[in-house]
This record gives C-alpha cells, sequence and structure tokens, in this order.
C-alpha cells in the first residue's frame, strides 16, 4: 500500500453520528413502548410484563411521546445542518457521493439481484451510498414524514384538529390512527430485515459495522464496498500505487 | 362438657353465619343455599332457586333480610302470597316493569327504595323507556347490568361487572347481540371499533385514564346519541370531549364515530386496503432480496467466485 494513502476514511463525522444514535435509541423506544398498542388483546393476554417492564400503560405512553419529539427534534437537526453544510459547501453534490436516488441505482439494483441469481458476472460499482443505503435513509425520511407527522397529530389532537378542512374531519382521525399503526409495522419490519442484515448481519460486518461508533471505515473496505468514491478520493494516488 | 363443647362446635358455622345475616334470611337460606336447580315460576319465569350463601353474606346487600327487597312474599313464601304494606311507589314501578321481570318485579323495583336517583335517570334513560314507555322486554334494567342483586360486590372490585375491567365486556352482552344489534339498528360493530380506537386500546392495556363506555354515554341516563339530551350529541359534545381534551372545538369532536371501515366510511377504508399493498410489496422486496443476497453470498465463499476481494 502506497505510503501517501491513510489506513482509514472518515465517512461520518461526529455530528451524523450523533444524529444517528439519537435516531436509533429513540427508535427503539418509540418501537418497544408502541408495540403493546399495535396488538393489545394479545399483549394483554400473553405479555403483561412487556407493558409491566415499561412502567405500565401510562408511563410507557410518556415515554413514547418523549421518545418522539426528540427524534422529530433529531430530524429536524438534521435537516437543518445538511442545508447548512450544503449551503457553506461543506458537503458538495456529486453523482458519485450523494444520498439521492439516481437513475443509477436502479441499474444497480437490476445489476445486484442479477448477480444474486447468477446471471451477472459481476457485482455493481457503488458509489459513497448504494441503492441499498439510499433506501435505507429514505425510508427514514418517510417514516418521519407519515409516523412523525401522524404521531403528533395523535399526541395533540385538540390543537391539530384545527388545522384540518371541514370536510376531512369525519375521516381523517381514522386515516391518521391507521397510518400511525401500519406505518410503525413497516418501519419495524423494514430496520429488522433490511438494516439489520445489511449492518449486523452479513458475514462481513457481523455482529456489526463499527462505523456508527468511529466513523471510519477501512480503506480496504471502502475499495471494496465504495469503489466509485474511492477512485474519486484517492483515484490518483491508486494511479500512482500501480 | 364434651358433649356440649360438641354442640357449640356443631352449631358454630351458623352461628357465625347469623353475625352477617339476620335471622330471617338465615331461615330462606337454610333452604336456598342447598337447592339446586331451576323452577319455572306461574309468571312462566325460569328463576334459579340457589342462593349462594356465602356469596350473598359478601355482598354489599349482605347484611338484609330476604323481605327487604321480595317483599310481595310473606313470612312463608310457599303461601299464596297476600300482603297488602308494599310502598306505592315501588307497587307503581313494580306494574311498569312486570312483563319483563317476571320472576319478581316487586323484588326488582324494590331497588327505588335506596337507589332512588339511579332509578330516576334509569326511567329517563333509553334502556328504561324501553321496558316502561314502549312495553318492550330488551332494555336494560338494574340486574342486566350489576348482576343478581344479591352478589353486587363494591364497584371497585374485581368481580363487579360495572368494574373499569369488566364495564366494556358488560355492555357488550346486549350491543354486540346480532338480535339486538339488527332490532334497534345499532350494529354490531361499535365495541369492535372501540376496541380499534386509541380509547379502547388504551383501555385494554391498562391505562388508568382511558375512558370506557360510560365516560362518553353515560352510565344510568343513557341516551340515544340522537337524543339532545345525551352527552354525545352534537351539542353537547364540545364539553363531554372536553372533560379530558380541554378545549376541545366543534371541529376536534367528531373524532369519535364509531362507524365501521367500509361502504360509510369509504376514505379510510380504502387508505388501509392501499397500506397494506405498500407494507405486502415493500415486505416481500426486502425479503426477497436479502434471502437471495444471503444465499450468493453463501455461494461465493463456497465457489471463491469474489475476484475482485483481497485482490493486493
Amino acid at each position: 500500500m502506497n505510503r501517501e494513502l491513510p489506513r482509514e476514511y472518515l465517512r461520518f463525522n461526529v455530528i451524523e453520528r450523533i444524529q444517528h444514535v439519537i435516531l436509533f435509541t429513540t427508535f427503539l423506544l418509540l418501537t418497544f413502548t408502541g408495540w403493546a398498542l399495535k396488538y393489545p388483546e394479545i399483549t394483554v393476554e400473553h405479555q403483561r410484563w412487556w407493558i409491566t417492564m415499561w412502567g405500565g400503560a401510562k408511563t410507557a405512553g410518556l415515554i413514547h411521546r418523549i421518545a418522539g419529539i426528540t427524534m422529530l427534534l433529531d430530524f429536524a437537526w438534521h435537516v437543518i445542518y445538511l442545508g447548512y453544510m450544503l449551503s457553506t459547501g461543506k458537503m458538495k453534490l456529486r453523482m458519485n457521493t450523494t444520498i439521492i436516488p439516481l437513475p443509477k441505482d436502479v441499474f444497480d439494483m437490476i445489476k445486484n439481484i442479477l448477480y444474486f441469481v447468477g446471471l451477472s458476472k459481476e457485482k455493481p460499482k457503488f458509489g459513497r451510498f448504494s441503492y441499498i443505503h439510499k433506501f435505507d435513509y429514505w425510508a427514514v425520511f418517510w417514516g418521519m414524514g407519515i409516523i412523525g407527522a401522524s404521531g403528533f397529530f395523535l399526541a395533540f389532537p385538540v390543537q391539530v384538529s384545527v388545522l384540518f378542512p371541514a370536510f376531512t374531519v369525519n375521516w381523517i382521525w381514522d386515516v391518521i390512527s391507521i397510518m400511525h399503526s401500519d406505518e410503525a409495522l413497516l418501519a419495524i419490519v423494514f430496520i429488522l430485515f433490511w438494516h439489520f442484515y445489511n449492518e449486523h448481519l452479513r458475514y462481513d460486518k457481523f455482529p456489526m459495522s463499527m462505523t456508527w461508533i468511529t466513523g471510519r471505515i477501512t480503506l480496504e473496505q471502502m475499495k471494496h464496498e465504495h469503489p466509485l468514491e474511492y477512485e474519486l478520493e484517492f483515484g490518483d494516488k491508486k494511479g500512482a500505487d500501480k | 362438657m364434651k358433649r356440649f363443647l360438641l354442640i357449640v362446635f356443631l352449631w358454630l358455622p351458623l352461628l357465625c353465619f347469623a353475625c352477617s345475616a339476620s335471622a330471617e334470611t338465615f331461615t330462606c337460606l337454610a333452604c336456598h343455599s342447598a337447592m339446586k336447580g331451576k323452577i319455572r315460576t306461574e309468571g312462566a319465569a325460569l328463576i334459579d332457586v340457589n342462593v349462594d350463601g356465602d356469596r350473598y353474606s359478601g355482598s354489599v346487600h349482605g347484611g338484609f333480610d330476604c323481605l327487604t327487597c321480595h317483599k310481595q312474599f310473606s313470612s312463608n313464601p310457599h303461601e299464596p302470597s297476600n300482603v297488602t304494606n308494599i310502598p306505592k311507589n315501588v307497587a307503581a314501578l313494580a306494574s311498569k316493569i312486570s312483563h319483563k321481570a317476571k320472576a319478581d318485579p316487586v323484588a326488582l323495583a324494590a331497588c327505588v327504595e335506596c337507589h332512588e336517583d339511579a332509578y330516576k335517570a334509569v326511567q329517563e334513560s333509553v334502556h328504561g323507556r324501553n321496558v316502561m314507555d314502549k312495553k318492550l322486554t330488551d332494555g336494560a334494567l338494574c340486574t342486566d347490568c350489576h348482576g343478581s342483586p344479591h352478589y353486587i360486590t363494591p364497584k371497585n372490585t374485581a368481580t363487579s361487572l360495572i368494574n373499569k375491567k369488566n364495564i366494556v365486556k358488560t355492555c357488550g352482552e346486549c350491543h354486540e347481540n346480532e338480535r339486538l344489534a339488527k332490532k334497534y339498528d345499532f350494529g354490531t360493530h361499535i365495541l369492535e371499533r372501540y376496541r380499534e380506537s386509541f380509547h379502547g386500546k388504551k383501555y385494554i392495556i391498562g391505562h388508568p385514564n382511558a375512558p370506557t363506555c360510560v365516560n362518553c354515554h353515560g352510565s344510568h341516563d343513557v341516551k340515544k346519541w340522537a337524543d339532545p339530551k345525551s352527552p354525545v350529541a352534537w351539542e353537547n359534545r364540545t364539553q363531554t370531549c372536553g372533560k379530558c381534551h380541554t378545549g376541545a372545538t366543534k371541529k376536534f369532536v367528531t373524532a369519535i364515530t364509531h362507524k365501521p371501515l367500509g361502504k360509510d366510511n369509504p376514505i379510510p377504508y380504502y387508505f388501509e386496503k392501499g397500506l397494506i399493498v405498500l407494507l405486502l410489496s415493500v415486505f416481500a422486496f426486502i425479503l426477497g432480496h436479502v434471502i437471495l443476497e444471503g444465499l450468493s453470498e453463501i455461494r461465493d465463499k463456497i465457489l471463491r467466485k469474489g475476484k475482485e476481494d483481497h485482490h493486493e
């Protein structure tokens, strides 16, 4: 390995890591305290200890609200932070590093699936964020909009009801309840399978990728998983290396 | 001395019993606590002849004489009754409800002697009017919700049928009954929709502030929602909802309708269907992707196909 090259690459800075920690802590709290309300009959018959563990229905509700508001604040912080980074030029929009979905991602996905089933000889080359990461990231945005908004409405129903136009008032609360509950299930299953598989269970990541604490990945890993970003960052040096 | 002790010992349980119930009650229970089964009265009502003495003495009415309520009986109930001292209000009420309370209308009307306010409220309620004005047998009277007066326990005990834990089920006895739902056009879905709502879900998992049927609809004085005196009539809703949701507005109080999702309520119905399609397609995609990827990685490990790995 060339001496000019560092051993590791800083993938996520400390602010991004803190945002992630707040996000998953509140997510887990919300899941745990909200679960009993999703399937109350089953919970009462078989898992009464679960509600007791969270201090009873009332305390669990309080934890749920606090965690929910913290998560929304974390989300707001993230969006403001991104706006700041982009406007000051500290973060640049580039094809191979952006989180914004591009047509390439669709082709990458098709190619990757073809590779899984043996119809393609090689894996697609990913940038800083593969379509898997992008799906993971935007799912949170989607969830934050749908579950976050509906949760906020449900937590402050009297105040929020003023905002709804008159023709919606007969069905809007049913829609909001369904939205909150079904989308929450989607989010939980999504995290459980998509995020857990890709960041915890894969043989090269198990039991977890340490990037969430250190923010760093080895250059070796970067070259392997994010070849296009590697080329962008170290492409010239790599050329010299050869 | 030994014989004396034996006599005392044998009578002891009965003495204990006598402590909580009067001599007269004891006389009735001597037979009725042992009798089993049901008999048909002259009024063609099927009545249970058994009264569980232990449960009776533990109930809130456990200290009463039988004749306190069973007023039409003389001291020997098996003689033709010729009692004339039934209070007027009890007798009047008994005649109003005799078509429903066939077994012993006087005893059921006797509740009014102590619980006058409650009985007045019931008379004005949709339940009471159904029985007393419309002369139907379906409206709930005291025992339909509170259970047999012999075994009524305080409201805060688990065995009370109107305890917060049991009240929804108690209302459901009639309000989930298909025959009644059809006859009075209230629909069997109401309790189901309540249980699906956030109020109902919180109630099920034991939230102390979760409202039950009676918190919004009232209990003894329950009215049809279309009745302007009902607490859930449109005019009164801001006040009723405002008990918990301070500052409830006209717009807010439309939130709870117990309407079934479906034809009458199409938007949430199709919204839910759409979400289920979305959920299932996302589940199918992520599961398929994860499983395929896992298998392909196992394949690569075995066949050592990944040539871009560790090429330095």
